[in-house]
């Protein structure tokens, strides 16, 4: 099918088999290698992307149900040579280690602090309780949320919504 | 693989006709179910867009939720919000947020996991789901949904359209609690959910349902009846959980054994009516 979508702000048209998952269209059709496969059922947050805002699993959507949707990838974050916030606060307080679980951490992390731009400890760990770090024992990551939260906090409410 | 996206009831109808069709929604189970080679379709039949299968609305005082709306869009929706807490409370700690953002709430059912988390508060707000089939509607308790696990009295061709939840009694407080190893992601070891009204020192109206603990979820009607219209001592309190451990049938697995998911339902009973003690 002849399938349209909005990837990182830019109109992606592609060929594509209805049924290939979106996590292989993302990374093998469309080079967006940010997106990782870890367990590929839904367990490791990894392969999470944002479709239209929300945090999902891109190994559990088929590539058809996306038509239309704007998908946020790691790669979609930075803008004009900045990292976003939630990116700047990992690389700061050391929250990559492997790196391999980053970008799924980081994904949710935005979409978070886009409806609660001030969580708890409580509420860190309800919305990324969908992902599995196995370097960093989970506290950097704590860490490096409460630290864009303030990064975000600083720099005004719009300032995670830059746009190239 | 074929994949279609119906544009209505009709179109879903005639391709559920079709030989090696199946449902998908928000995909969560199903294409997990795939990537094992459990089941293996021919056509993916997309129901996530289908107008008549989403919404969420009032309808002659019951609240009707199409059976396609994600998880997450039933949990902070404001009418679940106020009306029906115990569900929004439950799907909070369903998967995690990136599953129940895709995952729907008819697709929670339609799996008939003897887990599933979302049943739990539909069994105790007597929740009633509308089938859709090539003979017509008809109207089923969620409570005579569930045969065995992943069995559903679904018949072929058959589809849910709406889960509707009547009004649920005025000064109840609800309850549920569910064991296993991670907080997120987790498929029951044994879960608990209950409503409960006491007035004075007598319980007015209690409704007991556990997850993993049969081969569906359940209501614990001996464990209610042993509560009901009587205070809320230590003895009944006895005579409950040792009812709710007799009504339960769980199964040895990779994650608990059954005496140990015997013992967990009645401590968690225990647990809620220690906890409801004026």
């Amino acid at each position: 099918m002849q399938l349209q979508l909005v990837l990182n702000h830019e109109p992606v048209s592609c060929d594509v088999d209805p049924c290939v998952r979106l996590i292989d269209l993302l990374r093998d059709t469309l080079g967006a290698k940010g997106v990782k496969e870890g367990c590929g059922e839904g367990e490791c947050g990894a392969c999470t992307v944002l479709i239209d805002g929300n945090p999902a699993n891109s190994c559990l959507v088929l590539a058809a149900q996306v038509e239309g949707a704007q998908i946020t990838t790691v790669e979609g974050l930075s803008a004009n040579g900045e990292l976003h916030p939630v990116q700047q606060a990992f690389a700061e307080t050391g929250a990559v280690q492997c790196g391999f679980c980053t970008p799924g951490f980081i994904l949710s992390t935005v979409a978070l602090l886009r409806r609660n731009a001030d969580p708890s400890d409580d509420e860190i760990k309800l919305a990324l309780a969908g992902h599995l770090c196995r370097c960093t024992g989970y506290q950097k990551i704590m860490d490096a949320v409460r630290r864009a939260s303030k990064l975000i906090g600083s720099d005004g409410p719009n300032a995670q919504e830059t746009k190239p | 693989m074929n994949y279609v996206r119906p544009t209505g009831v009709a179109e879903l109808l005639s391709h559920l006709q079709e030989d090696g069709s199946a449902i998908i929604c928000g995909g969560t189970d199903i294409l997990v179910k795939m990537r094992h080679g459990l089941v293996s379709p021919k056509t993916l039949v997309d129901v996530s867009r289908l107008e008549e299968l989403r919404g969420i609305a009032e309808v002659d005082g019951e609240i009707h939720i199409g059976a396609a709306v994600s998880e997450n869009d039933v949990l902070s929706d404001p009418i679940v919000v106020e009306r029906l807490p115990l569900l929004s409370d439950v799907l909070k700690r369903l998967a995690a947020v990136e599953i129940r953002s895709r995952g729907s709430l008819g697709g929670n059912l339609v799996n008939a996991s003897p887990a599933a988390d979302s049943a739990i508060p539909l069994l105790l707000y007597e929740a009633r789901l509308r089938l859709v089939g090539p003979e017509g509607d008809r109207w089923l308790p969620v409570h005579d949904f569930f045969l065995s696990p992943g069995k559903t009295t679904l018949a072929r061709g058959e589809f849910v359209q709406t889960i509707a939840v009547p009004e649920p009694p005025v000064g109840c407080s609800g309850f549920f609690h569910k064991i296993g190893q991670r907080r997120a992601l987790i498929i029951a070891i044994a879960s608990l959910g209950a409503l409960i009204k006491v007035d004075g020192s007598s319980v007015r109206l209690v409704r007991l349902a556990a997850g993993s603990v049969a081969p569906t979820p359940i209501r614990l009607r001996a464990a209610e009846e042993a509560l009901i219209e009587g205070p809320l001592t230590d003895a009944r309190i006895r005579d409950a959980v040792k009812a709710a451990a007799r009504s339960v049938s769980p199964i040895d697995d990779i994650r608990a054994t059954a005496s140990y998911r015997r013992q967990v339902v009645g401590d968690l009973l225990e647990r809620f009516l220690r906890q409801t003690l004026p």
